[in-house]
C-alpha cells in the first residue's frame, strides 16, 4: 500500500474518506428511517390492531380511551424498552472493543450480562419492589466483572483468557439464575423467568421507568467521554502526555458500558448477540471505530433489538418465544466465526 | 502558509498560570526512579535550561527513557521530586501540566485508520473543556502544526500508511499542536534513514529557533547531539556522568568511561561541534562481548 502514495495519493485519500462518510450519512438516515418505521409497527399491531395514526394520537393520550391505554400502558413501555437496551448494547459493546482492542470482548461474553441478570433476580427474591431492579442489575453486573477481574486481570487480559473467564464467569452465573427459578415458589419463578433468556412480554413502566432514564443518562456519559476514549487510543504514555489520567478514565469508561449493559439487561434479561455483533456490523460498513460509529452502534443496536422483537411477536407461528431466542441463534454462529477468525495469524491484530 | 502567518497563529499568549516566572526549566532532586525493585533512576540530580536544546545520551539501558518517562510524570518517582520552574510536576493538575509540556514516546501507538489531521487534533485535548466544542484557535493550532512539519499536504492520508519519516512528522505535529512550551522526545530518530534523521532534527532546530520552544531530546548518536544540542546530559547507569556544553563535556575520556569504546573526538568540519571517531579495532584486539 505504501508504494501508492506518490502524486495521486491524496486525491484518493479524500475521495476515500468522503466515501467513508457518505456511508456514515446513510447508514445513519437508513436506522433512524427504520426506527422510526419499527416504532410505528410495534405501538399499531398486537392483538388489538389499529391504524398508526391512532396509535400515535393513543400515545399522546388522545382518542378512545381503551386505545390509549393499550398504547400507554403495554405498547410504550415495551418499545422504551427495546430501543434502550438494543441502543445500550449496541454502545456497551463498541466500548468494550476498544478499551480491551479485542472484538470479542462484549458484555454477555465477558459475563456482565450474566451477572446483571443474577442481580435483578436476587434482587426479585428479596421482594423489594420491580422500580428497584436496575440497582440489582447494576451490582450483579460489576460483581461479574471484579469477578473477570480478579480470574483474568493477573494474565494481562490476553483474548483466550479474557473470553475463557468471561463465558466461564457467565455460564455459572446463568446456571445460579436457573437454580433460583427453579426454587422459587410459582408467582416468583413467572416473573424471574425473564432473566433466563431474554424478552419483553409484560414490561409495564414499573419495570421500565427508572432503568430507562438511568439508561439514557449512561448513554449520555458515554458519549460525553468520548474524547478521552479517543486519546486512550494514542496508547498510555501519548495519553498520559495529553493530561488524561489513564487508569481512572479507562476505569469510567468500563464502568459506563458496565451499567450501559447491565441496565440494558435490568430492561430484557440476558439478551445475547446484540453488543457483540452490532460493532462488527458498524465497521463493516463505516469503517474503524470513531465518535460518529459509536453513535451508529446506538442506533442499529436499537433496530437490531425492536425488529427481533417484533419478529417474534407477529412473525413467528410459536407463540410467546423470547427475543433473547432469536438473538442467541443468529449470536452463537456469529461468535464461532469470530473466533475462527482470531486463530488466524493473519487477522490476529486486525481489530 | 506564510511564515508571516505561521508566526501569527503561534503567537503566544499569557495562559492560566502566568503569574509564575516562565524559564521553562526542567529540575530533578534526588530523583529514584524504578521499576518494581529494580533502580533504574539512581539519586539524580539535574537541571535542564529552559530555552535550549537538551540532548540526553548514554549507552542502552542507562535510563534515558525511563528519565524521560519520569520528567513528563508518566512514572512516579520512589524518591526524590522533579520541577517545572520551581513547581513540584506532581502538583500540577494532570491538564495544566499537558499544556506545559508535551511528549512524542519513542514508540508511540497509532490508531487504526486515523487521518494525520484527526490525530493532530488530539494533541488540543488538554486545551478542551469536558463539553467545549472545536474552537477557531483550535484549528489554528493544528493548522499551524501541520504546516510547521510539512504534514499539511498529508492531512487527509491515513496515518498508518505513511513512510517512516512522514509519520514522525505527524506525530511531532500532534505534540506542536498541544501549544507546549516544552516538547520532550524520545529517540525520535531511531527508526528513520540518515535523510529522514536529518530532516526531524531540522525540525526540532526550527521549533527551538523559530517558535522558541524548550526541547529535551533523548539521542542516540553523539556526533548528532553534539552538533544539534545547546545542553548535552550524559547518562550511565541511572547516574549522572557528566552534562554540560557539548564542546565542553564530550572528550574522548568519557566516551571511554560510559561506552567502553575508545575513540579520537575531533571538530566536526561541518559544524566544528565535537565529533566521535572510534578507533579502528582489529580483529583480535575487541574486547570480549
Amino acid at each position: 500500500m505504501t508504494g501508492l502514495l506518490e502524486a495521486s495519493a491524496p486525491a484518493r485519500a479524500v475521495s476515500a474518506r468522503t466515501r467513508v462518510r457518505r456511508r456514515v450519512l446513510l447508514l445513519g438516515a437508513c436506522a433512524v428511517a427504520a426506527l422510526v418505521a419499527l416504532s410505528v409497527v410495534s405501538l399499531t399491531v398486537g392483538q388489538m390492531s389499529m391504524e398508526a395514526s391512532v396509535a400515535l394520537r393513543a400515545l399522546v393520550g388522545l382518542g378512545d380511551q381503551g386505545d390509549v391505554f393499550v398504547v400507554q400502558e403495554f405498547r410504550a413501555p415495551r418499545l422504551a424498552a427495546a430501543l434502550i437496551a438494543g441502543a445500550g448494547l449496541g454502545v456497551a459493546g463498541s466500548l468494550l472493543q476498544r478499551l480491551f482492542r479485542n472484538p470479542l470482548a462484549s458484555p454477555d461474553v465477558m459475563g456482565i450480562t450474566g451477572g446483571a441478570s443474577f442481580g435483578s433476580v436476587v434482587l426479585l427474591a428479596t421482594g423489594a419492589s420491580a422500580s428497584f431492579i436496575p440497582l440489582g442489575a447494576l451490582g450483579g453486573g460489576l460483581l461479574a466483572a471484579l469477578l473477570l477481574g480478579v480470574f483474568a486481570w493477573s494474565s494481562g487480559l490476553t483474548v483466550t483468557r479474557l473470553v475463557l473467564v468471561g463465558l466461564a464467569v457467565q455460564a455459572g452465573l446463568a446456571a445460579a439464575v436457573n437454580l433460583m427459578v427453579v426454587r422459587f415458589p410459582a408467582e416468583l419463578a413467572g416473573a424471574a423467568l425473564q432473566w433466563t433468556t431474554g424478552s419483553l412480554y409484560g414490561r409495564t413502566w414499573t419495570e421500565v421507568g427508572a432503568a430507562a432514564v438511568a439508561g439514557v443518562v449512561a448513554l449520555a456519559a458515554a458519549f460525553v467521554l468520548h474524547r478521552r476514549l479517543a486519546v486512550l487510543d494514542l496508547g498510555d504514555e501519548s495519553a498520559g502526555a495529553l493530561g488524561i489520567k489513564v487508569s481512572s478514565a479507562r476505569l469510567q469508561l468500563l464502568l459506563t458500558a458496565i451499567a450501559l449493559a447491565s441496565l440494558a439487561a435490568a430492561l430484557t434479561g440476558p439478551v445475547a448477540f446484540v453488543a457483540l455483533a452490532v460493532p462488527h456490523l458498524v465497521r463493516f460498513v463505516a469503517g474503524p471505530p470513531t465518535a460518529a460509529t459509536t453513535a451508529l452502534s446506538c442506533l442499529v443496536g436499537a433496530v437490531l433489538l425492536l425488529s427481533s422483537d417484533l419478529v417474534v411477536q407477529h412473525l413467528l407461528p410459536v407463540e410467546g418465544l423470547p427475543v433473547g431466542v432469536v438473538t442467541a441463534t443468529l449470536g452463537a454462529p456469529w461468535l464461532l466465526v469470530l473466533m475462527i477468525r482470531q486463530s488466524m495469524p493473519a487477522n490476529r491484530s486486525s481489530v | 502558509m506564510t511564515s508571516e502567518q505561521l508566526a501569527a497563529t503561534e503567537h503566544r499568549v499569557p495562559r492560566d498560570d502566568a503569574s509564575a516566572p516562565r524559564r521553562n526549566e526542567l529540575s530533578t532532586r534526588g530523583l529514584d526512579l524504578r521499576y518494581g525493585d529494580r533502580v533504574i533512576v539512581d539519586g539524580l540530580d539535574l537541571v535542564l535550561p529552559g530555552d535550549a536544546i537538551t540532548a540526553i545520551v548514554g549507552p542502552n539501558a542507562c535510563g534515558k527513557s525511563t528519565l524521560l518517562r519520569g520528567l513528563t510524570r508518566l512514572l512516579a518517582p520512589a524518591g526524590g521530586s522533579v520541577a517545572l520552574d520551581g513547581t513540584d510536576i506532581h502538583r500540577m493538575p494532570a491538564r495544566a501540566l499537558a499544556r506545559r509540556m508535551g511528549l512524542l514516546p519513542q514508540q508511540p501507538v497509532t490508531p487504526e485508520a486515523i487521518t494525520v489531521e484527526a490525530l493532530v487534533r488530539l494533541g488540543r485535548y488538554p486545551h478542551q473543556r469536558l463539553l467545549s466544542p472545536w474552537s477557531t484557535a483550535d484549528q489554528a493550532a493544528v493548522d499551524a502544526a501541520l504546516a510547521r512539519t510539512g504534514t499539511d499536504v498529508l492531512r487527509e492520508q491515513p496515518v498508518d500508511q505513511l513512510s517512516g519519516g512522514q509519520r514522525q512528522r505527524a506525530w511531532i505535529a500532534l505534540a506542536l499542536a498541544q501549544d507546549t512550551d516544552l516538547l520532550l522526545l524520545d529517540e525520535p530518530t531511531t527508526f528513520l534513514d540518515l535523510r529522514h534523521q536529518l530532516d526531524v532534527l531540522d525540525l526540532v532546530a526550527e521549533l527551538h529557533a523559530e517558535a522558541g520552544r524548550t526541547v529535551v531530546m533523548v539521542l542516540h548518536d553523539l556526533g548528532q547531539a553534539a552538533r544539534y544540542a545547546d545542553h548535552l546530559v550524559v547518562l550511565k547507569d541511572g547516574q549522572l556522568a557528566a552534562a554540560g556544553a557539548p564542546a565542553d563535556v564530550l572528550d574522548a575520556e568519557l566516551v571511554k568511561s560510559v561506552f567502553d569504546v575508545d575513540c579520537r573526538v575531533i571538530p566536526d568540519p561541518e559544524s566544528g561541534t565535537p565529533l566521535v571517531i572510534p578507533r579502528h579495532r582489529p580483529a583480535g584486539r575487541r574486547p570480549p562481548v
